[in-house]
Formats: structure tokens, sequence, C-alpha cells
């Protein structure tokens, strides 16, 4: 299979980079959530000035999605940052046409020489741990910090107006649930009115959220340095107190919440991100955001959940979300919302 | 019935992430293999406990309906917590007690925004007790 999709790439990227003699090779497939295929790849062309061999990315569409994404969104964010100068990989090329590849996908650089964090690694930054949590928190902040005008993503899905983010992604994450649940969810209901009856105050600023930002979505080297932030597919528009709360959810904690991400602790990740980002925190504002991210998180799993048990994506990482993730959040939920 | 579901299970899991993971190749077929033996794993404490959690919630919500029916005013409500808290497990199939814990489930969602609306303190903090109880049973550990 790999090698009749190494051929059509091949066809595909040697008119796209006017580039007659380009050969893909090494083409393998590699982990990459339930929400896109990924494979990598090497491409050896002649660019203009002398032959090159560049080691790539091809995100493909799979045949159903875990939570409905836009490409082109996910794209332009990875070309907006790039050119902002954050540690992301270069976009190369996005097609929307399923005609070459079957599916619409976008191939990107790939960062090589670089780990990825487990989730259920205990501790997988080991002596680097420091060192990733001050960036890693830091480049949180300069996404918040980014004019959205500026880097041309103010058309972006999502809210327009501070004071209506959170009823936007509440509203986005609740139709999630009511159209993907396959029993009741009492906890994610409950957590649904106390959202709506408790808002946070107005956003400071309208900031591209990431919308997945967290352990396990970024690359990191043996010397400590975060390489590439990844997975931008829920990129939007809305307060950058968002991926704040989602960042710092005990899910992505390594089994230590006091030092979530299992990075540095929650009040330096916190004052980084303030320093990084110009903005500041406001604890209820952030409280709401937090309790919304396991919010969030529920509705992602449940989401998860039926694309597994309905058939449309078989990939273990659903049953798994579907199961381990849920019941972990809803436990999170429950001890919260019971105070 | 020896060898139990749950111990092929966790020994499959074993045998696969011990023995024949690491002749995989890296990236995508040792990632995917790695977590169809994790689900192995989570699979046989489900297996064992699964029908026990169930019941356990089933009969928890059936008791706390019990104490809320009567000081229900809506009568609708009343009504519907009050046949919810006399139905009872006539099976002990995942698949039976799977669709009476929808139903009471149901009903929970409903009692409980009733407890918001009315500002029925005592009322929330013990649907929440259920609800706690509920998600610590259902917790799943890897190690």
């Amino acid at each position: 299979m790999t090698d009749q999709l190494s051929t059509q790439l091949e066809e595909y990227l040697a008119k796209k980079l006017d580039a007659p003699q380009l050969r893909v090779s090494d083409l393998a497939r590699i982990p990459g959530g339930a929400s896109r295929e990924t494979y990598r790849f090497r491409a050896r062309y002649d660019a203009g000035n002398g032959e090159i061999e560049r080691a790539l990315i091809l995100r493909r569409d799979p045949p159903a999605s875990l939570i409905e994404t836009d490409r082109t969104t996910e794209f332009r964010a990875y070309q907006a940052f790039h050119r902002l100068g954050l540690p992301v990989p270069e976009p190369i090329a996005l097609e929307l046409d399923a005609t070459a590849l079957e599916r619409p996908f976008f191939v990107m650089e790939e960062i090589t020489g670089c780990d990825v964090a487990s989730i259920l690694n205990p501790d997988p930054y080991a002596a680097n741990r420091d060192k990733i949590g001050r960036q890693f928190w830091s480049v949180l902040g300069q996404i918040a910090k980014a004019d959205v005008k500026a880097i041309g993503l103010a058309d972006l899905e999502g809210a327009r107006e501070p004071n209506g983010t959170w009823h936007h992604e509440v509203a986005r994450w609740e139709k999630v649930i009511d159209d993907d649940e396959r029993e009741p969810q009492p906890i994610a209901r409950a957590a649904i009115r106390w959202l709506k009856r408790n808002p946070p105050p107005p956003a400071q600023k309208i900031s591209i959220v990431h919308g997945d930002y967290r352990t396990g979505n970024f690359l990191f080297n043996a010397a400590g340095e975060i390489r590439a932030i990844l997975d931008w597919e829920m990129a939007h528009l809305g307060d950058p107190l968002e991926d704040l709360g989602w960042a710092l959810d005990p899910l992505w904690a390594h089994g230590d919440p006091t030092h979530p991400a299992g990075l540095i602790a929650r009040a330096d990740a916190i004052r980084i991100w303030e320093a990084a980002s110009g903005l500041e925190v406001d604890e209820k504002a952030l409280y709401w955001w937090e309790t919304f991210a396991s919010l969030k998180g529920l509705a992602i799993w449940i989401s998860a959940a039926c694309e597994y048990a309905e058939g449309r994506n078989t990939d273990a990482v659903n049953a798994f979300s579907g199961w381990y993730c849920l019941a972990f959040h809803n436990k999170v939920l429950a001890e919260r919302l019971s105070q | 019935m020896k060898p139990e579901v749950d111990q092929i299970l966790a020994l499959s899991s074993q045998a696969l992430m011990g023995a024949l993971v690491p002749q995989l190749p890296p990236g995508f077929a040792q990632g995917s293999a790695s977590l169809l033996g994790i689900m192995m794993m989570l699979s046989a404490q489900e297996y064992e406990r699964g029908a026990e959690i169930r019941a356990a919630e089933n009969a928890d919500m059936r008791a706390l309906f019990r104490e809320a029916a009567p000081r229900i005013a809506d009568a609708g409500l009343k009504s519907l917590v009050s046949k919810a808290a006399a139905t009872e497990d006539r099976s002990l199939r995942i698949s039976a007690l799977n669709a009476e814990n929808t139903e009471l489930r149901r009903v929970l969602i409903r009692l409980q925004a009733h407890a918001e609306e009315h500002a029925d303190r005592s009322l929330q903090r013990r649907i929440w007790d259920v609800l706690k109880a509920s998600a610590e049973r259902r917790l799943l550990r890897l190690a």
C-alpha cells in the first residue's frame, strides 16, 4: 500500500515543486494521532541549484476523522507561526482535491532527531524537565501574544469578540457531545450547566488558540530544545486562557498535577506565560477555563468512543480515549464541581 | 472456566508488549501494537469488574431516587424518579446492566438539573456523592 502511495506522492510533488525528476523514498507511517494519517518520507529533487534530499511529513485525512478538523486551518497555522519564527515545521504543500492521494492532505518539513513524550511515560523529559518547561510555557505565551491580523489568521473560525469566546466554545463542544454521546453523560451535562451559570470575564484579547497545546504535541531534542509545536488542527480564534487551561489539565501532567505537562511547577509556568504573552492571569477566569478544558476533553473522548463504536475509525487510540481518558476527566470534573 | 478471560487477556498483553512489539519496526506498527496491548490489559480489568461497577452504580442511583422522590414538587419529575427507583436489574449481562444504567442516568441528569434550579443544596451534594463514587469506580489503572 505504501508503494502505491509513494508513487502517487512522487507524481504529485514532482508537479507541485516543478521538479520532474523528484523521487520519493523511505515512506513509512508513523504515530500521529487519530485525526490524520501521518507518514515520513524522503524527497530527492533538483531545487534549481543542485539536487537536495529533504525529510518530509505527509498528513493525510483518514477515512473518518476523530473531530472534524479543517486541514486548511492547520496548514495556515503552520505557515503563520513558522514565519513568525516559532518552533514550527515549514509547511510545503496543501492539497484539498482528493484526486492525487484519494483524500485531502498536506506536506511539511520533518524535524528530525527529536522525541515526543507519551502521556503514559511518568518522566519523559528527565534532566531536561526545567529547560523544556521554560520553553514550553514561553512558546505558549508567544502564541497568545501574536497579533491575529498581523499574522494573517483573523478569519479563522472562532469568536470575534472578547465577551463571546466562552459561549462559542461551550456551544461548540456541547454540540459534539449532543451528536456523539452513545450513553448519557451526567458529569459532562453538569459541567456544561456550571460553565453556563458561571461565565468567565471577557478575554483580554482575541488570540490564536492552538487548541491542543500539551505534552505529547511537541518535539524536543536531546539537548532539551523544543524544535516543533505540532497538531494545529484545532486552531481557532478565542481567549488565550483556553490554551493555558488545556495545557495545565491534569491528564497531561504525567501523574503530578503540581507540575503541569510533566514540566516545571504550576506557579512558575503561569509566571513565564504571563511574561511571554504580556497578559495577566485572572485566577477565577483560569479556573473557569481549566474546568472547560476537562469538559472539552470529555467531548473529544466521547467523540473518539463514538468513532470506534460505530466502526468509522477503529484506531485503538479511539478505544483508549473512550475508556481511559473519559474516565479520567469524569473523575477530575466530579471532584472539581462537587466542591 | 479456566483460564479466566482476564488472565488470558493479561498474559496475551504481556506477550504482545514484551516479546512481539520489540520485534516490530519502530513507528506506527510498534506504537499501534503497544496500544493494542494496553487495551487488552484494560479489557482484563474491565472483564473482572464490569458487572459489579454497573450493578453498584445502578443501585446507588435507585437509592438516591428513593430518597429524592418525596421532596420533588414537580409531578412529572416525581413520577419519573419514583418509577426509576422501583426498577431493578433483571440480568447480570453487561448489555442488560448498560440498558438499565442508561435509563437511570437520563433520570439522574434531569434530577440534578432540577436540584440546581431549585437551589436544593443537600440534594445536589447527595447527587455529587453518587457521581463521585461512579467516577472513582470507573477509573482505569495503567500499572
